[in-house]
């Protein structure tokens, strides 16, 4: 009597946490209340250790990496000169641009469209799972993050945000990608400089050669090694223009008629201590 | 009073795992290497203050872990501590075993852990691999972790652990 008990506990208990994950699996707009608590909470303790420990951990690679600044220095100093440069120009084209726009009567929502809004936020910390590397960001709903929403580097896309709470959001990094899954996500991409003509879709991560897949690329498509692959802002909901890595090899996808490509991602994910959140000012009207 | 001790480094190592152990571990390491020290505890807890105090422990540290990093699915490491943790308890709990046995119980354990959380993530879709990818991966390099970890606390542990089992003992002896 004791065992059977015992066993039809057991199997509740199963059948309740199949519950939950099924639950939760599903496609889900809002978090409850007392998860939201419980995200805030722990993400405003663990910030006070996170942002320490970097530091730490960068002062001992700033030693390391002490004899490569003046190089460092010299290069960044090529790149300073060539960018005001191209701040003249880009100046001019930007007023040539306003006032075109102004004589073609775009609409005040049409011209806002590239603003985006750039908010740094700090790393509070990253997930101890191999398959769920989901990282904690010290912004939230109070602060204009909202679900999807691009989080990048300085060198590249990383993630997106994947759920919000009050103070702390979520990021799953795009090394989560997975196009087989339940409710999978895809962010639609193109290539630097050559952004009518190229098209295609970051589909999943590949763990063994650590790149991402991009598929559905047309046959036709100029697409080719060495590419800089950007976001396209097809969407809508994601920003046009992030980097997100470098085509290293391309070719005949599964049923011969669209091609994929292997990217080699621009960012690092790892040890990461500040990231942006960028917010596209049309996601703002379109939420509500 | 030694159990809300025993939380408190709990909740404590938790959120080293998430904060402190990402610096800590080198680069090319990282997401093979995963730091599981609040399932050691519920281990230790498991042999030391019986499997209901372990069940409890397991199930309720691995929701915490579940909703703050929220990612795919709410409740994998909730049923997998907690289904470890009991399974340890209602195997080994209070017997007097020596230090080395302790140790390879405990990774046995962590292999079974890690195990089905690799099973869960595969019913639900989340992952693709091989069960011998994720082996070769992340599951055989964390172990070691796991176990230099259970070394080092092994000692405290017991010191922390030890007024509950007494107790526990002279219950079960009336």
């Amino acid at each position: 009597m004791m065992r059977n008990k015992r066993l039809f506990i057991l199997l509740i208990g199963l059948i309740l946490f199949i519950a939950v994950m099924g639950f939760s699996l599903s496609d889900r707009k809002d978090l409850t209340w007392p998860e939201k608590f419980l995200n805030d909470t722990v993400g405003y303790v663990q910030q006070w250790f996170y942002k320490p420990a970097g530091y730490i951990a960068g002062l001992f690679e700033d030693i390391r990496s002490m004899r490569e600044l003046h190089e460092e220095n010299e290069r960044l100093r090529m790149t300073v000169a060539s960018y005001a440069r191209d701040k003249i120009r880009y100046n001019a084209l930007e007023q040539k641009n306003a006032e075109l726009q102004e004589k073609l009567n775009f609409t005040e929502e049409q011209k806002n469209r590239n603003n985006y809004t750039y908010m740094i936020a700090q790393v509070v910390s990253v997930s101890p799972d191999a398959y769920n590397k989901t990282m904690k960001i010290n912004l939230g709903s109070r602060h204009g993050v909202k679900e999807n929403m691009a989080v990048v580097t300085e060198h590249g896309l990383i993630g997106l945000i994947s759920s919000v709470s009050p103070f702390t959001s979520n990021v799953m990094p795009i090394t989560e990608l997975d196009g087989q899954s339940a409710n999978a996500k895809w962010i639609s991409a193109t290539v630097e400089g050559n952004e009518e003509a190229s098209f295609g879709i970051i589909e999943s991560y590949n763990i063994e050669n650590g790149q991402l897949l991009m598929t559905k690329i047309a046959e036709e498509d100029p697409l080719k090694e060495g590419d800089v692959v950007v976001t396209s802002g097809k969407g809508e909901v994601f920003p046009v223009g992030i980097v997100i890595g470098t085509v290293t090899s391309e070719q005949v996808g599964d049923f011969g008629l669209t091609r994929t490509a292997f990217i080699d991602p621009a960012a690092q994910f790892d040890k990461l201590s500040e990231v942006l959140v960028v917010k596209v000012p049309d996601a703002e009207g379109d939420a509500e | 009073m030694r159990k809300r001790w025993v939380i408190l480094i709990m909740l404590l190592l938790f959120i080293v795992e998430g904060t402190i152990m990402p610096w800590l571990i080198p680069i090319d390491w990282i997401g093979r290497i995963v730091p599981q020290f609040t399932f050691i505890f519920v281990l230790y807890a498991a042999l030391y203050a019986g499997r209901h105090t372990a069940l409890l422990l397991g199930i309720s540290f691995g929701l915490l872990q579940d909703l703050v990093f929220y990612g795919h699915l709410i409740g994998v490491h909730s049923f997998a501590m907690g289904l470890c943790g009991y399974l340890v308890g209602l195997l080994l709990a209070f017997k007097r075993i020596p230090m080395l046995t302790v140790l390879s119980i405990i990774g046995m354990a962590c292999l079974l852990y890690d195990s089905v959380i690799y099973g869960i993530y595969r019913v639900f879709r989340i992952t693709q691999d091989a069960y011998v990818v994720a082996l070769m991966n992340h599951i055989m390099p964390s172990l070691f972790l796991q176990l230099a970890f259970a070394l080092a606390f092994y000692i405290p542990v017991r010191r922390w652990f030890s007024g509950y089992s007494q107790k526990k003992q002279l219950d079960d002896a009336v």
